[in-house]
């Protein structure tokens, strides 16, 4: 069929494309698998550890909300599936998003498409090649957790249904993406929409899994969670996720056959001839720039702090049920659950600073696409442009985690009934925002020094979140925890505030912010 | 009265290419200056060194006797700019970009921006996202003509724009130089700058080929043992261009 024809060029363009984050996404994929298996293998050694497991989590609806049905804890399997198959499948349908929509919609939105249709390729070839690419990628982990699992030693049969759970729900993602890119013609709003399609299905599921179960067959992660691997070994519910991905893709090929190239099914809605006046000077119109970021970074982690809130209370009991555990979070302080609040909000504070560079680069993102020189050819000066952003990213990113800290005493009170705790959790937010601050002023000096090195900073992220959790698993040589910022916020509410790592902190984000902005004063606009 | 634009010997260095290599350029208070090469010769790099976005390698740059790199915010206040390929913020529409770059200047008078936008038949409602590559010209066209600039500076100003609205270009220009403003007119529509320019700058490889008025550039091409009869700015770039 004609409408195919070049999809093996488009195929192996895309692959050439992503020659370099593919493989770095397979092996992080791969490599977070492989830690649940070896930290589990540690944590749970023992039958009964692994027995007092099941008794505190067995049946409580606040786990079962957060992670899916608990049966399968008895075993070792069982509970490494329950614990991961959550974030791993979130994360690879996050994973076939971003890789259908970037060889698709997004390439299509930049012009990119019109040349290669008229240079012979077939109309549908961008989209078959954008699925197999993704497809290959998905199918490629899947064989990585495959081999992990059969390496720990656990049983073939589970294993592949493990790898195959996890795969369907990234395929179904991936045809659902593939549809949502034929209705709306911009790469960001495609994003959106497959965004909310992932967080409903988890809550249909989260609400099915607490409730009679109706709900969790309308989710496609429930979909994977119902093959129960290493436990009731389910492989019929197959059928499903197959399903709608055959549907899906069916649809998105119906749906591109149809359209005009270069626009989705919904055009852009008119919007108003004049400027409100919140965007008539320039800290104004930055705060625009960056609003719909930041209303969803917020929500995000708000959702985020209450759920892990409302779960907290029983958290502590199956803390306990492990010894291991027990002795990592046993710091100065008793309260295990103390500790557990610190480093969660440590770990949202973490993933809290990509909203704090991605709002400190948006000067680079404004100067890459050439929209930053008819603001600076106004009388608008360099330096006050950047550090209007900067301020943006610095007052939201405090507010966030400020707020995530709310969320979470909030949720632990609402479970409890108790809400003595509200304040001193929303206090302790508080503690993470100057290594939230330094994260982001590193990124600010990177663009100072130069417009190609500003996406360094995303390396240095994925570092500190590398040392964070290794940190907490491994045995890290003490220096190179010591690198990250996130390894000096002093636990609280588990123990005193030290305020000495906070405001060393400060003054070094403080430092490398007037750097950046002295750097960026004196270099060219790209 | 001293020269608004004062370019003496200017270099701009990129790593290893010297994308200015000695740069020479004169513009007078009220004069339309046509600047003119081909693509990469150098024209849009001087603009940027003009605007203080990028600073010079060697050689001077002075606007308004002052320098651009070190003083851009106050003489940013003097002059507007249309670059040749517009870049707008996708979720805002046309009218709401117009309001905010005026803004940056002190508002734009609300006649003068409704005059233009009927002239340059702009649907204001549109997101950027949705317009076409003249549709965003003219967004910033507007926004630069709707100010009361001393100087503007066009780079290719009307890439992408029909006739219709390229002669309401000429029109404007027009008047705006009646008002005695000064204008720098980048531009490869070479019959175009020929009826609307006083003075001309050719540049090739960077460096100043010719400069003067289009009678100076004839005498030249004449003197060059060239036919008077057929001597229209195309020619006389062309020749430049075969010598």
């Amino acid at each position: 069929m004609s409408g195919f024809a070049g999809t093996r060029e488009a195929f192996l363009f895309a692959l050439k494309r992503d020659r370099l984050i593919l493989p770095v996404c397979l092996v992080g994929l791969i490599g977070w698998m492989a830690m649940y298996v070896v930290s589990y293998a540690g944590l749970y050694g023992t039958q009964a550890e692994l027995n007092a497991l099941y008794e505190s989590v067995a049946g409580n609806p606040a786990m079962v909300a957060m992670s899916g049905p608990t049966g399968g804890l008895r075993s070792l399997g069982g509970a490494i599936a329950w614990d991961s198959m959550p974030a791993l499948t979130i994360i690879s349908g996050v994973f076939a998003m971003f890789s259908v929509i970037r060889h698709s919609r997004a390439e299509e939105e930049d012009g990119r498409t019109d040349l290669l249709l008229a240079s012979g390729s077939g109309r549908l070839a961008p989209l078959t090649a954008a699925l197999l690419i993704t497809a290959l990628a998905l199918t490629l982990a899947a064989v990585g957790y495959f081999a992990v699992l059969a390496i720990g030693g656990y049983a073939i049969g589970p294993s592949i249904l493990f790898s195959l759970a996890v795969l369907s729900f990234g395929l179904v993602i991936a045809g659902t993406t593939a549809v949502f890119a034929q209705v709306t013609g911009k790469a960001r709003a495609a994003r959106g929409l497959v965004g909310v399609v992932i967080g409903v299905s988890w809550l249909l599921r989260a609400v099915g899994d607490t409730g009679g179960g109706t709900l969790t067959w309308f989710s496609p992660l429930g979909w994977a969670q119902q093959m129960k691997p290493f436990w009731e070994n389910l492989w019929w519910p197959l059928l499903l996720p197959t399903a709608a991905t055959a549907f899906t893709v069916s649809l998105a090929f119906w749906l591109l056959a149809r359209r005009d190239i270069g626009s989705g099914l919904i055009q852009p809605r008119p919007g108003p001839p004049n400027a409100s006046n919140s965007i008539l000077h320039p800290l104004g119109f930055s705060f625009r720039l960056q609003r719909s970021t930041m209303l969803g970074w917020t929500a995000m982690l708000f959702v985020y702090g209450f759920a892990i809130g409302v779960v907290g209370e029983n958290i502590e009991d199956i803390l306990k049920s492990s010894s291991a555990f027990t002795e990592a979070f046993a710091s100065a302080s008793s309260d295990l659950l103390d500790s557990y609040f610190a480093s969660i909000l440590t770990v949202i504070a973490i993933l809290g600073a990509g909203f704090t560079i991605s709002s400190v680069l948006r000067p680079h993102s404004e100067e890459s696409r050439d929209r930053a020189a008819l603001l600076l050819a106004a009388p608008l000066g360099k330096v006050r442009w950047v550090a209007g952003h900067v301020l943006i990213a610095y007052v939201a990113s405090a507010f966030m985690i400020a707020l995530t800290g709310l969320a979470l005493g909030v949720g632990l009170g609402v479970a409890t009934g108790d809400f003595s705790q509200t304040g001193t959790l929303f206090a302790a937010g508080f503690a993470q925002v100057p290594a939230m601050w330094l994260t982001g002023s590193l990124a600010l000096f990177l663009f100072g020094v130069s417009s190609r090195l500003s996406s360094v900073a995303w390396g240095l992220l994925a570092a500190f979140i590398l040392i964070w959790t290794l940190a907490s698993f491994g045995n890290l040589p003490g220096w190179l925890i010591d690198l990250s910022p996130f390894s000096h916020v002093p636990a609280v509410p588990a123990v005193s505030l030290d305020m000495a790592p906070l405001l060393v902190m400060t003054a070094l984000a403080l430092a490398f912010t007037v750097a950046g902005l002295a750097l960026w004063r004196r270099r060219d606009l790209v | 009265m001293s020269a608004v634009i004062e370019i003496e010997g200017l270099v701009k260095k990129f790593g290893s290419t010297r994308a200015l290599d000695g740069l020479d350029l004169i513009v007078e208070p009220g004069q339309i200056h046509g600047f003119i090469g081909p693509n990469g010769s150098g024209k849009s790099t001087t603009i940027r060194i003009l605007l203080g976005l990028i600073k010079a390698s060697g050689g001077t740059a002075r606007l308004f006797g002052e320098d651009p790199w070190g003083r851009a915010v106050e003489l940013h206040r003097r002059l507007a700019y249309v670059p040749g390929d517009v870049n707008l913020w996708p979720n805002l529409t046309g009218g709401e970009t117009i309001d905010m770059l005026g803004s940056l200047r002190g508002g734009l008078d609300p006649k003068r921006r409704k005059e233009l936008v009927d002239r340059f038949e702009l649907d204001l409602t549109k997101k950027a996202q949705a317009y076409s590559k003249g549709n965003r010209q003219k967004v910033a066209l507007i926004a630069a003509l709707a100010t009361d600039a001393e100087l503007f500076i066009f780079d290719e100003p009307t890439s992408g724009l029909d006739p219709l609205k390229e002669a309401v270009f000429q029109e404007c220009v027009k008047e705006i130089t009646g008002k005695g403003h000064t204008i720098l007119l980048s531009s490869h529509i070479l019959g175009q700058l020929e009826h609307l320019a006083d003075t001309f700058t050719i540049i090739r490889n960077g460096r100043t080929a010719e400069t003067g008025t289009l009678e100076h550039l004839r005498e030249i091409a004449v003197s060059a043992g060239r036919d008077p009869d057929s001597l229209s700015l195309e020619d006389l770039f062309l020749a430049i261009y075969s010598d």
